[in-house]
């Protein structure tokens, strides 16, 4: 018993190490796995190479070893990692694969292309937070506290990137031939891309800052300084300054957010940039490249994440570590009203997959991109195959993935949710990691397919339920009846089970729900770049994909997928606000 | 009452040096220190004794509850129940103290289950415990000793008063017949009215089976009501430990007196009889 007790008091001072140990173990293990993917690819990269490099070439044995030779491959895992990392400190990143050149000043190059196009999109982001702040900030300071702003808003600055760049294409490079369709030659071409990343950031953004703004002007002293005569500039300032900190990790969430999203905006507008370097190499099986690129995608992310951070400690200073800061309590504004939106996004869903289902998605019966008439409602796709009927289908097959994949998530969030501390660092690492760039790394060790996308979306989305979990356990753990229990001779586990998870369960069954239709949009990200379910498959963002190259001659074959994705992100975020307004 | 748990001598629950310190971290203007919290408390508490710990709040009395109930382990001293040392440990080991030793918590409502009946309430201790008896008859048995009908069994949290929480938490820590009682302020917050109630359900306790009752409490003149013999406690000593009528009588320390004097000075100490 002395033995155990000594344990514990050891145990406990290992203890406040605990979150930063977790931190540093997980971004080895990122590092580790995106080193060893040639490794833990289960196709065989030298095979790979020798198709790629000459189609006709006799796949010997001695033709294999050669390649594996001269890829380094011979080296065992441990050996080609230290070898890795090391040229990458000399700032070689090795050779293409595919290409045999270089790979690191290409992909500089792409990431300088990349950067540039951040900058412009944070350029569309500024106004449009500042739109919507505005009238929050307006009302707050004649002491009208107004939250959020018009649903029919907040569903337009939620569409996915890759939608909305695909829409933007449609209409304004497509119809009104106002800008070039794809191209980095001018900087023209880098208008639509800057507005379709800019505007769901902007969007995001300024929702956040409104809806905090507003809990800041809810707090008693706003009153107090208006009513003793201190300017509004004054005000304004000592607000944003009272606002801003908590925001920045959302900040920095949402500039991670741009990472991913950029890589959407390059493939759809064709920009030479890092996004687009890496899903080629991702395509191509060109795993140096492959590996570079996620790498400097990490980077940025992690880069941003923690500017956010920092910034935010900078601003807060000593509050914070006290946890002296009053948290805002947002007043509940209920009303049926608020249900008009999510109920017709539904319904327009469940009519057209009802429609559709009964359709035949595989087979091209009618004439290649026929136009929609009284047969065939939505016309035919590049294949001469029912649109509506693959809309329909891709619904049942995407939202059913969705379900599976929220469904784990729940699980595993649950499970994750009662060891915080342990679980600190692979909750932060992958809440900085945007599905994209687990969709890559995914790809590359197993292919693409629609069970690698899922895998990608879970490997990502179970952190912020976990989150969850891990705050509502900590606030089920200080109930008195819970603190009791063990007096009353309740184990661990019965304590676990009956006393904290019926506490847990309902909340985070709500929140995964909420989740639903967010994740069946990253899973069409997914499956529209390429790094999800394969054709002939009907997946939403498949199914968008596939359409594009038609987009002049048959703009239903993208106009269709594309209006059931934002009927689907209109019911994320309509949901989503009903969930805050609560 | 039949079936009296019989207690033997040398069936007490005591302390002797008990110590325990609390690290302060360092602040912006402040060194780390430790502070003394229990500073080598000695006491026992006898079968059938009707015990008050009374102090000022940051006395220790908290603390000297937490090390009783073997949640908190302090740095030096012994707790001795029944012969047997006790210290925190597993569930398995410490059952038999547990069972023999149960706890009234101060806020009775939060103490229970939202979700459970008042039936499972109760019956959870005995069957954590395993007590071989019919559970159901000591269900009932521990609702009639607090006052409650079989009425109350499908109850949850949502449909009791203040009152009757505090009466099936009392039922819930005396279900398993334990042979001694450590309650925090048990009647603190309640009305004067049903505090009369739970105090004479706590009296009967002690009287008909030999139960020790060690009660918490900040106002002296209420314990001494009650209790036959009060312990004060300042900066993490006992300061003074006579029987009620005596110490309410003639107070020696100089803090006893304060406390005395603090607590409703118009009013004559009924525990005097």
């Amino acid at each position: 018993m002395a033995d155990s007790t000594v344990m514990a008091r050891r145990g406990a001072r290992l203890a406040p190490f605990l979150p930063a140990l977790s931190r540093v173990v997980t971004l080895l293990a990122v590092l580790v796995l995106v080193g060893l993917l040639p490794w833990l690819t289960d196709r065989d990269p030298a095979l790979s190479i020798l198709r790629a490099r000459s189609g006709d070439q006799e796949a010997t044995p001695e033709a294999l070893a050669a390649i594996r030779a001269q890829l380094g491959l011979d080296q065992g895992p441990a050996g080609y990692l230290l070898g890795w990392f090391g040229g990458l400190l000399q700032g070689d990143a090795g050779i293409s694969w595919i290409s045999g050149a270089p790979i690191l000043p290409g992909m500089l190059k792409a990431t300088g292309v990349s950067l540039t196009l951040m900058g412009c999109a944070i350029l569309v982001v500024i106004p449009i937070v500042a739109a919507i702040v505005a009238p929050v900030l307006r009302s707050g300071l004649r002491g009208q506290v107004r939250r959020s702003s018009g649903a029919v808003a907040a569903a337009f600055t939620a569409l996915p990137e890759f939608l909305l760049a695909t829409l933007l294409l449609v209409v304004f490079a497509v119809w009104l031939r106002w800008f070039a369709p794809y191209g980095w030659t001018r900087w023209s071409d880098a208008v639509l891309p800057a507005v379709a990343m800019g505007i769901p950031a902007g969007g995001l953004l300024g929702r956040l800052f409104s809806d905090a703004l507003a809990g800041t002007f809810s707090e008693r002293w706003v009153a107090t300084w208006s009513v003793a005569g201190f300017s509004r500039a004054k005000i304004v300032l000592a607000v944003f300054r009272r606002t801003l900190p908590g925001l920045l990790p959302q900040v920095g969430m949402v500039m991670i957010g741009l990472t991913g999203g950029a890589v959407a905006v390059e493939q759809v507008f064709s920009i030479p940039g890092l996004g687009r370097a890496t899903l080629g190499a991702a395509s191509a099986q060109d795993l140096p490249a492959l590996q570079t690129g996620i790498m400097i995608l990490l980077l940025i992310a992690v880069a941003l994440g923690s500017l956010a951070n920092v910034t935010s400690a900078i601003l807060l200073g000593p509050a914070l570590r006290a946890g002296a800061l009053p948290v805002a309590m947002p007043e509940s504004a209920w009303s049926r009203r608020a249900l008009i939106v999510p109920v017709l996004a539904f319904a327009a869903l469940a009519a057209l997959v009802l429609m559709g289902l009964p359709r035949d998605p595989f087979t091209s019966a009618h004439m290649r991109l026929e136009a929609p008439g009284l047969a065939l409602p939505l016309g035919a796709d590049g294949m001469g195959r029912d649109v509506l009927a693959r809309v329909a289908h891709g619904a049942v097959s995407t939202i059913s993935m969705a379900v599976v994949t929220t469904f784990l998530a729940l699980c595993i969030g649950l499970v994750a949710g009662t060891a915080p501390r342990l679980m600190a660092g692979p909750i932060e690492i992958t809440k900085a990691t945007p599905p994209v760039i687990a969709g890559l790394i995914v790809a590359a060790l197993m292919g693409p397919s629609a069970g690698g996308a899922m895998i990608a979306v879970l490997a990502v989305g179970w952190a912020p339920l976990a989150a969850h979990v891990a705050a509502l356990v900590t606030q089920a753990r200080a109930q008195p009846h819970v603190q009791m229990a063990p007096l009353l001779g309740v184990g661990p586990l019965r304590l676990a089970l009956r006393y904290i998870l019926p506490a847990v369960f309902g909340p985070v069954l709500r929140h995964a729900t909420l989740r639903l239709p967010g994740i069946a949009l990253a899973l069409a990200a997914l499956g529209f770049l390429g790094l999800g379910a394969r054709p002939p498959a009907p997946e939403w963002g498949l199914v968008l994909a596939e359409g594009m190259p038609y987009l002049e001659r048959a703009p239903w074959a993208v106009f269709i997928p594309a209006l059931a994705l934002v009927l689907l992100a209109v019911l994320a975020v309509s949901l989503a606000n009903l969930e805050r307004r609560r | 009452m039949s079936a009296l748990p019989m207690n033997q001598d040398g069936s007490f629950l005591s302390v002797s040096g008990l110590e325990r310190s609390f690290a302060v971290p360092a602040g912006l203007w402040r060194r780390a220190e430790r502070r003394m919290v229990l500073r080598g408390v000695d006491f026992t508490l006898w079968p059938g004794e009707r015990v008050a710990l009374v102090g000022a709040s940051g006395s220790g009395k908290t603390t000297l509850l937490r090390s009783l109930l073997a949640i908190e382990q302090p740095d030096c001293g012994h707790i001795l129940c029944q012969c047997r040392p006790v210290q925190p440990a597993g569930m398995a080991e410490l059952r038999w103290y547990r069972q023999s030793v149960q706890y009234i918590p101060q806020d009775p409502a939060a103490s229970l289950d939202p979700r459970m009946t008042v039936r499972q309430q109760i019956a959870e201790p005995l069957r954590r415990f395993g007590v071989d008896c019919d559970h159901d008859a000591r269900i009932l048995e521990a609702l009639e000793l607090v006052g409650l009908g079989r009425d109350f069994l499908p109850r949850r949290r949502g449909e009791l008063s203040g009152g009757q929480a505090q009466r099936v938490a009392i039922a819930r820590a005396i279900a398993t017949r334990p042979a001694f009682l450590l309650a925090d302020e048990p009647m603190s917050g309640l009305d004067l009215p049903i505090r009369r109630q739970v105090a004479e359900v706590l009296r009967e306790l002690s009287v008909t089976r030999g139960t020790g009752l060690l009660i918490v409490s900040h106002d002296i003149l209420d314990a001494a009501r009650l209790c036959t013999r009060v312990a004060v406690m300042d900066e993490g000593r006992i300061i003074e430990d006579r029987p009620s009528a005596d110490l309410l009588a003639d107070p020696h320390h100089p803090r006893t007196r304060e406390l005395v004097n603090a607590a409703r000075p118009l009013m004559p100490p009924a525990g005097a009889t």
